[in-house]
This record gives C-alpha cells, structure tokens and sequence, in this order.
C-alpha cells in the first residue's frame, strides 16, 4: 500500500498528522508532510492509521493508491 | 422547547438561521433546510441572500472563492479595509497565509502547551473551592482570553476593554442595523488606535510575543505595512476571544447534559481529542461564515448573481447525513470518518484552528480531571447567541476541590 499526497490541495487541516503520526508531520505552516514509509510501502501495521488519516482528510488531498503488483 | 424546523419556510425558499432557539436547537434546522431548502433566502431579507446547508455545496463554495469571493468589505463589522487574511482573496491571500500560518503553526503553538496548561489549572482554581461557578464567565471566556493576552504580550488589565470591543463588534444587538453600525464603527475607530499604539511600542522596543513576531516577518522581502498590520490584529481579537469560549461553552452545556457520553470521557482521557473534533462537528460554533458570488452561478436552480450574499451554513454540512450517516445528529465518539467543516475548508480556513485545539484539548483534560461530575444548575436556562454559540451564563455545579495552586 502507498500513499499519495497532493500538496495543492492541502490547507492544513491536520487531521493527518493527528491520527498517523507514524506517517505524517506538519511543516512550519501546518501542512502535512509526508514521512518516508508512507510515499513507499508502508508497512501493515500502520494501516489502520493510514486508512483513517486518509478518510479523515476533508480536502481529498490523501489517495491510497494500491502497490503495483510486478507482472 | 420551540422546534427550530418551524424556521425553514419552503413556500417561499426562505429561513431564519438568526433566532435564539436556532442557535439553542439547530440540528432540527439543518435537516429540514438540508432537505426541503438547500439554497434558501434569508427572511425578510430581498433576494440576493443565499443560505446554502448541504455538505457537498459548502465544502464547494469554500473551495471555490473565485466564485464565492471572502472579499467583504461590504460586511460591515466597522473595519476600514479588508481584514487580513480572512478577507483577502487568493492570490494576495497566498502571501500573507505564508507569513501568518508559521507563527500559529502546530510546531510553534506545541511549545505553549505547558504555558497554556498553567493558565487552565489557574483558571479552575480561582472556583474549584466553591463547587459551582459561571463557566461562561469564570473559565469559558477567561482561558482562552488570558492565553491570548499572554501570546500578544498585551496586559493583563486591558482584559474587559478588548472583550467589551469584541462584543460591540460580533454582538453589538440593539436590534437597529444603523445603531449596530454606529457602535461598530466607533468601537472599530477606538481598536485601530488601541493596536496603533501597541504596535508603536514594540517598534520602539521590540519583544518576542506574537505581534512583535509579525512585524519582523517580510512578505516578499518587506515587512508589512502599519495597516496590514492593524488588518491582522483587528481580526485577532475577533477570532482569538470569541471562537474557543463558544466552543466550550457548547461542548461542557452538552456533556453536562448527557453525563453518558461523558463517562467514557472522564474514564479515559485520551479520548479527550477525538471529542473535540465530535464537539466542534456536532456543535459548529461558528454556525457559518459569509461569502459573496464573484461570477454567475447556479445552484439547485437557483441563479446566483456577482455581489449576492452567500451564507455557508457550516454547522449544517456537519449534521448532514449524507456525509456523516444517519447518526449524523448524535455524539459518536469512536466516528471512523468526521471531516467536519467546523474551521471552515479550502484557502480560508481558519488560521488559528491549531491554537484552538491545544487549547481545547488542555481545557477539557483540566475539567474533566478536576471537575469530572458538573452538572448545569436546576432550572437553570441556557441562552445561546445566534450566529457564534455562545451561552450567556452557563451556571454549573459540582463537587468541590480544592486548589492546585497555592
């Protein structure tokens, strides 16, 4: 599982950071910043977190997007 | 108690979101406005008012403010100029939002928790030893004043005077749109030259509180001007001393009322952040914000025309079913999903919403730890202010403590 974040969209809800803060930081600005496992593959047992950091973002600005399976 | 739905007039697409009982009782409001009316008129007002309340077209109007502009000028609040940000549009906005955002911060709000904290327990001393108190007035409008004071480095004397202009500004309530006005303008005139001076002084001599901090900040290589920075600071008054006492003040009146959903709360007090977001969802304060229509647009039929109001009904896009499913109106503590709108979405939403929940959250850890069992006195009526929820006296009961502090 990987997550994608669209920085555009973003205004600094914070509703990321607060429920997976495994995954995700604020900048000085309050927008979220993406740690290092959550662009990858993040690892299962983070991804309750995950999952209600990305339902919980009023802007869509998080995607879960499913790993590309090599063929 | 009077149903709030009677307010929703479908014949005439039109509704009243300005009553106290509206205020007091909205969830029955929103459904009905929701359901019957989603682009309402303003009663009694001419065309050109829209009240919009469905989840979708809030969260749209909000993200859009090329269409629904916050540039407001015409809203009389005694302003002279446009209030920094709020009522600037994108791209202007964009430049101050870089250079305000950081000072309110989560990273730089986090280091005044324990500051914030020490104000709380302070606070609940000064009427823990009496086992009843005004919360309204003794902890309600008080924390959340002296936390402002103590970051704006203002003093502590001049309290009553900022929470009397800041009445006369949002609640002037005369009932004479021409006298509200006056006393606007006049109170406006009398904070313009409050901040003048404030701000002279730490030009003079310059501090680390926060208006200081914004006067050192460059916006593109030039630091603000003596009205922009007025322009923040008149909005800071606004937003810093009425949001956070109408939040509390509506979530501890609704806890105390339903001491089940306040068990789980006073057992286990991390829930405490997850019930602040349900309060500010259920609750929305701030009952909405305003807007006015940039460009042509229509909505469920309705045309909407450049220079017409739009009210964007914020409490109802967070009661709506639609998004938060049919316990939309209840207190779900473990809600999966609540993107709530209660600090408003898109370019403007709320600059100060992350000192608005420490400062939350701290609150309802120290009452809850301190105070666990208040309940309102007996007969006691709660008056709540339309527009922003506030209660005007919110008498609580409960068992005494004694003091923290010596």
């Amino acid at each position: 599982m990987r997550v994608e974040f669209d920085a555009e969209r973003c205004v600094g809800h914070g509703r990321c950071y607060a429920l997976a803060p495994e995954l995700f930081d604020a900048d000085d600005h309050g927008h979220a910043l993406l740690l290092g496992g959550a662009a990858g593959d993040i690892a299962d047992r983070c991804e309750d977190a995950v999952r209600a950091a990305v339902a919980n973002c009023p802007e869509g600005a998080l995607v879960i997007a499913e790993p590309i399976t090599e063929p | 108690m009077t149903d709030t739905a009677q307010e929703v007039y479908p014949e005439s697409r039109s509704a009243n979101p300005y009553s106290r009982e509206v205020a007091a009782d909205p969830i029955p409001f929103y459904d009905r406005l929701r359901a019957e009316c989603p682009v309402a008129n303003m009663l009694g007002m001419e065309a050109g008012t829209h009240i919009i309340s469905r989840y979708d077209d809030v969260k749209f109007a909000l993200r859009h403010p090329e269409i629904f502009s916050s540039d407001l000028v015409a809203v009389d609040i005694g302003q002279d100029r446009p209030l920094i940000p709020l009522q600037v549009d994108p791209p202007a906005h964009a430049k101050y939002r870089r250079v305000l955002d950081p000072q309110l911060g989560p990273r730089e709000i986090a280091h005044l928790e324990p500051e914030i904290r020490a104000i709380a327990t302070a606070t609940i001393d000064r009427f823990i030893e009496r086992g009843a108190c005004d919360f309204h007035e003794e902890f309600s409008v008080s924390f959340p004043c002296t936390v402002f004071l103590a970051m704006t480095g203002l003093p502590l004397e001049d309290l009553d005077q900022l929470l009397r202009w800041k009445d006369n500004i949002i609640r002037p309530g005369t009932m004479d749109m021409e006298k509200d006005a006056e006393i606007r303008k006049t109170t406006g005139a009398a904070m313009y030259a409050y901040f003048e001076k404030a701000i002279d002084a730490r030009a003079a001599e310059p501090t680390d509180d926060i208006l200081s901090r914004f006067q050192r900040a460059e916006i593109d290589g030039q630091v603000m001007s003596r009205e922009e920075m007025l322009d923040v600071c008149y909005l800071f008054i606004l937003g810093g001393l009425d949001t956070v006492t109408s939040t509390l003040d509506c979530s501890i009146a609704y806890l105390a009322q339903h001491p089940n959903r306040r068990a789980p709360i006073v057992a286990d007090l991390n829930t405490v952040p997850a019930a602040v977001e349900e309060l500010l969802r259920l609750h929305t304060p701030v009952m909405q914000v305003l807007r006015v229509v940039a460009q042509p647009y229509e909505m469920h039929g309705v045309s909407m025309q450049p220079g017409d109001h739009v009210v964007v009904m914020l409490g109802s896009a967070d009661t709506d079913p639609d998004e938060f499913g049919v316990d939309a109106g209840e207190f779900t503590l473990d809600r999966e999903t609540n993107r709530h709108l209660a600090f408003g979405g898109g370019p403007h939403r709320c600059l100060g919403s992350h000192l608005a929940r420490l400062e939350l959250r701290v609150a309802m850890e120290e009452v809850h730890r301190r105070l666990p069992d208040y309940a309102v006195v007996e007969g006691a009526e709660l008056v709540y202010s339309p527009g922003i929820r506030e209660i005007e006296r919110l008498p609580l009961v409960f068992t005494p403590a004694e003091r923290e502090r010596p």
